[in-house]
């Protein structure tokens, strides 16, 4: 009798997973199917010579070669001649890849201990700041050449990921002590997060050679290098060492929640709080923990988008921290999902560069197109519906009978 | 733990017209002590926080936690530029000047974003938290993406705001006659939403199946009542208010929309969510919360323009500071006991 319910359990987990799959996927197509009516309709209202004619209203846009330009030409157009896997747009993506691995798992970690951390890009902003100041300093004092980069490095990384650490213990703190809902302080500290380096930038670091608010260029050797003759050349911004740091992070995070005792208790306290506490987890310490952890791993974020992408810290942060929501919630929280879907994103920012520089259309549409991709994947119902009518979800009735309540419930999306 | 504001409370409803009449003398000494200029600035800055705020107190307390309301203020504000600009800013159709149509066609765009979330949220039963922020990041996307295909800049041009409305006589009585009387016209707005909310939730019968469909979705049903059809009404009502909120504070305030960065609205759909929380979901102190938020945002400006040696950008952190602070003050505010759940019929 055991090992059949047990059976049934590990085949319903390994259905579930399928499902989410698919949910994803389906998500995915639909908010395409929004973008091509949306691109289409908005080039009704946009001004150009040529464009499709229909009844006396000229439609500039075509979807098609928006969205072929988006997803071909963040790979540098593989179908067109003379193409080379590692090209410029190529790079561009593995780099968007490696900062939005970061920023995804940053935001998986705390779902999973049942917080929302919408403050990632608080913390990345924070933590970069904090990494390029760190090394600035550092490399007065420190040799210059390998040995300047196998200290500079650490040290930045290990900066910004303590920055955010602590700029994401705040939050933590609040809600464990305070009882402050993290959804809105989360979101106000990233106002105060820019606010904050702003001013410092203007007290303090601003280089002095230049107009732009921005900090001095850290040394040449403390950036992330490139793998001669494996890798992409200089003049791309992206290292496969930081997308190997990445993912190494990403298995890490994946045994840390799956295997370790943390993990454990993390999860617990994510989905069946009482239970936890039942069993002696401590859940506010569980919550800072989570949170600060979290918080860390956007702070490494920005360490790396200043180490590897800038070489110093720019005012215009851009907005990896919310697509690492975007990035997480599609790969259902799943730090291994995150991977492909932290490419998908990738290869959609990339493309949206690309969009600009080959087409009218303007790049916010990528934007548009990741918040409609969250909005799909919160509504499981929706894909169960149409999909219930075209194919007969033969096991589901029964499983809803005895336990179908649930379905609608959060608690479903955060045990994976 | 317990609340610090709950003595407060319990005072007002014992003793309630002591407690009303010492806010009135507390708001009269600040009407007294503060500058004209910056009262008025309150005033304007509080419309899109407090009809937001009453917004989302109709979402909430029906059951359905509106996070996105940032981005129904995020669409109104930009339609009812848009609208404005496209019929001509400063002329008038049907007698009525253009930006009142703008001002409707906001109000009826945030509406329609409403409607949609509610139908992901009630119909579909998707995640508040994550469809709400999801209809925050498309209309983040959205304004900007739109504004670049008529502008060509992410920045609106400007469609100048409301003539004020100025009511002969009141309009002359000291202190607040200046100050309410002779304004514009997204202040009565304001005032009037307000009100209305009060009303509906303490002497009409829909705005008791509303705290119902939040506190006990069953009895509600049991009573008779389609849960449903009382949080669709609900979420669609915080699209309304939050229209009249981002157009009003478009229209008579801003003169233009900037799709940069966090848009215009600079987070003023999630300092709402604070108020009520603050407020305890009572629609005056909504308002009262709202002035508190706005009179800060105001100081912030005056301190801005006024030259002051301080940073201005850790100053404009000042509001958000505060939300933080209220927040752990009154974190342990209950929220509606159904809230963030999904209700269907017939289920037990």
């Amino acid at each position: 009798m055991r090992r059949r319910f047990e059976r049934l359990l590990r085949r319903l987990l390994r259905a579930s997973v399928l499902e989410r799959i698919a949910i994803s996927i389906a998500a995915l197509v639909a908010s395409m199917l929004i973008g091509v009516v949306l691109v289409f309709v908005a080039g009704g209202f946009a001004s150009c010579r040529v464009g499709l004619d229909v009844a006396g209203w000229t439609f500039c846009y075509n979807p098609m070669q928006v969205y072929y330009e988006l997803f071909l030409g963040a790979l540098g157009h593989p179908l067109e001649a003379g193409w080379h896997p590692l090209n410029f747009w190529m790079a561009k993506t593995l780099q968007q890849t490696t900062l939005l691995i970061f920023t995804g798992l940053s935001f998986a970690v705390a779902y999973r201990a049942g917080l929302f951390n919408i403050g990632t890009q608080g913390q990345l902003v924070v933590g970069s700041l904090t990494t390029a100041v760190t090394v600035l300093y550092a490399a007065a004092v420190v040799p210059g050449g390998l040995v300047g980069m196998l200290i500079l490095i650490p040290l930045g990384v290990l900066a910004g990921a303590v920055a955010g650490g602590f700029f994401g213990a705040i939050p933590g703190a609040l809600k464990a002590y305070g009882g402050a809902n993290e959804v809105i302080t989360t979101i106000m500290l990233n106002f105060i997060a820019v606010g904050i380096t702003s001013t410092l930038l203007s007290w303090k670091f601003q280089d002095p050679n230049s107009s732009n608010p921005k900090t001095a260029p850290v040394p040449e050797y403390a950036e992330i290098p490139t793998i001669p003759y494996v890798g992409f050349d200089d003049s791309v911004s992206f290292s496969l060492l930081a997308l190997a740091f990445a993912v190494a992070l990403m298995i890490g995070i994946t045994w840390l929640l799956t295997r370790t005792s943390f993990g454990y208790e993390l999860r617990t306290s994510g989905t069946q709080p009482e239970a936890a506490a039942y069993g002696g987890v401590d859940e506010k310490r569980m919550t800072v923990a989570s949170m600060t952890l979290s918080g860390a791993i956007g702070g490494i974020a920005g360490a790396f988008w200043v180490l590897m992408v800038h070489g110093n810290w720019l005012k215009n942060v851009p907005a990896l921290g919310f697509d690492g929501i975007a990035v997480s919630i599609l790969a259902s929280n799943n730090p291994l999902g995150i991977g492909v879907s932290a490419l998908l994103f990738g290869t959609l920012e990339s493309g949206s560069q690309n969009i600009s520089t080959a087409t009218d259309v303007p790049p916010e549409l990528v934007g548009i197109l990741s918040g409609l991709i969250i909005l799909f994947v919160a509504m499981p119902e929706f894909f169960r519906m149409i999909g219930g009518r075209y194919v007969d979800v033969g096991n589901r009735d029964p499983v809803r009978a005895d336990g179908g309540e649930t379905a609608g419930d959060d608690g479903g999306e955060a045990d994976a | 733990m317990r609340n610090p504001f709950s003595g407060v409370r319990s005072l007002y409803a014992r003793r309630p017209i002591p407690v009303i009449l010492g806010a009135v003398i507390v708001v009269l000494c600040f009407l007294w002590g503060t500058s004209p200029g910056w009262q008025a600035a309150t005033l304007r800055l509080a419309v899109p926080i407090a009809l937001a705020a009453i917004g989302g107190i109709f979402a909430e307390k029906s059951g359905v936690i509106n996070i996105g309301i940032e981005g129904l203020l995020i669409v109104s504000a930009f339609s009812s530029i848009i609208v404005t600009y496209w019929l001509g800013a400063g002329e008038s159709t049907l007698a009525i000047s253009h930006h009142w149509w703008g001002l409707l066609a906001g109000v009826l765009v945030s509406t329609l974003f409403a409607f949609l979330f509610a139908i992901v949220c009630i119909e579909f039963k998707a995640d508040q938290i994550i469809a709400g922020l999801a209809l925050w990041l498309i209309a983040l996307g959205l304004a900007p993406f739109i504004s670049r295909i008529v502008f060509n800049s992410p920045n609106t041009a400007g469609v100048g705001r409301f003539e004020d409305v100025t009511i002969p006589l009141l309009s002359d009585l000291p202190l607040i006659g200046h100050l309410l009387f002779d304004t514009p016209p997204q202040v009565y707005i304001m005032l009037g939403a307000i009100a209305v909310g009060w009303y509906v939730f303490n002497r009409t019968s829909f705005g008791r199946w509303v705290v119902a469909s939040g506190e006990n979705p069953k009895a509600l049903d049991t009573a008779g009542v389609d849960v449903r059809k009382v949080r669709y009404a609900a979420v669609i009502l915080s699209g309304v208010f939050a229209g009249l909120g981002g157009a009003g504070f478009a229209l008579g305030y801003l003169e233009t929309f900037a799709g940069g960065g966090d848009t215009a609205m600079q987070g003023r759909g999630f300092i709402a969510i604070a108020t009520y929380l603050l407020a305890n979901y009572h629609p005056i102190g909504a308002l009262g919360g709202a002035f508190l938020f706005a009179g800060l945002d105001a100081l912030q400006i005056r301190l801005q323009t006024a030259g002051y040696a301080v940073p201005t950008e850790l100053i404009r952190t000042v509001p958000h500071m505060t939300v933080i602070v209220v927040l752990v003050l009154i974190g342990r505010t209950r929220l509606p006991e159904a809230a963030g759940e999904n209700y269907e019929s017939g289920e037990d």
